[in-house]
């Protein structure tokens, strides 16, 4: 069974069985895939690897949408016109953030400095995004229900399954952002 | 560094006239703009007012108050500033995963106007 992250001496730290290690890392993998730029025939590389993407348009999957919101709320176009300067390097990041949590899944104890830690909160948090997209989670009622399912001998499909996993994710996030927290206040 | 080289005044072509936010972003940089950060049901409270705090380096209190209001009111402005430093932090949001938009901030139902009394300000977004 996996620790709660805690704040103390040596900093921020958790213990994960290998069994959770592993939906993590798989989880992880997903997001990271969804995330993945696709490379075009014919892109000026020269933008791509200062990050513009002229090419660049709206995501269709409703959880690549809400990783990658429009920064104008009614305006497509500005909206677009911003994605083609920011989206590259916004995936990157997500990415970065990804991959670096991935990273510190190969040992049972999670050890993590402060940018680890805050790697390991972005990560969680789009994990939890994705999966809540996919569990239909609109509003605080729906959330809710989800919360309601904690049984793991209950998961008998896909959707409670899922539920499952995200309360594992939110109980994750939710006890090492409050090592976050005390760290923060302590540095104070 | 992608950002400053994406987002530099240059980028923006003249060659729309008529449309107001183009010449308002070259011509005045001071115009007021806000960053909002909107309410979800996923984003934890504590991770939200995590986020403040660190990024931003508000107070505990102050992150709490402003993420309290995006969670009963469904919205609220968190930094103002010029376009550029608020489509800056908005990244930084969306980075962090929460929902964040920017508008004008004498525009859009609930952004509180500020008091932006430069010359040549009076004019709508629509006209």
């Amino acid at each position: 069974m996996a620790k709660a992250f805690k704040y103390g001496l040596k900093g921020i730290t958790g213990y994960l069985e290998p069994a959770e290690r592993e939906l993590l890392r798989s989880l992880i993998d997903d997001v990271i895939s969804m995330l993945q730029p696709q490379e075009r025939d014919g892109q000026d590389p020269l933008a791509a690897l200062i990050g513009l993407d002229m090419d660049v348009a709206e995501p269709t999957d409703r959880a690549v949408r809400r990783l990658l919101p429009n920064v104008v709320k009614d305006d497509g176009a500005a909206s677009l016109e911003f994605r083609q300067l920011t989206e590259r390097s916004l995936r990157e990041t997500k990415i970065g953030a990804l991959r670096a949590a991935a990273l510190d899944l190969d040992k049972d104890e999670i050890v993590l400095t402060t940018e680890g830690a805050k790697h390991w909160s972005m990560a969680l948090n789009d994990v939890r995004l994705v999966l809540a997209e996919r569990l239909d989670i609109r509003d605080e009622e729906d959330a809710e229900h989800v919360h309601l399912m904690q049984d793991w001998s209950q998961a008998e499909d896909v959707e409670s399954y899922l539920a499952l996993v995200y309360n594992f994710a939110t109980w994750l996030q939710e006890s090492l952002v409050q090592a976050m927290l005390q760290s923060l206040e302590t540095r104070r | 560094m992608t950002l400053s080289v994406a987002l530099g005044p240059d980028t923006q072509e003249g060659t729309r006239t008529g449309t107001e936010e183009a010449t308002d972003s070259l011509t005045a940089p001071d115009i007021p703009w806000n960053l909002v950060i909107w309410n979800d049901p996923v984003n934890l409270m504590s991770y939200v007012s995590y986020v403040f705090q660190s990024y931003f380096g508000y107070s505990e209190s102050k992150a709490n108050k402003l993420m309290m209001e995006v969670h009963k009111k469904g919205r609220s402005i968190v930094a103002h500033g010029s376009k550029e430093q608020v489509e800056r932090h908005a990244v930084a949001m969306h980075g962090f995963g929460l929902w964040a938009t920017v508008e004008k901030a004498s525009g859009g139902p609930g952004g509180n106007s500020g008091k932006s009394g430069g010359p040549g300000q009076g004019k709508g977004k629509r006209g």
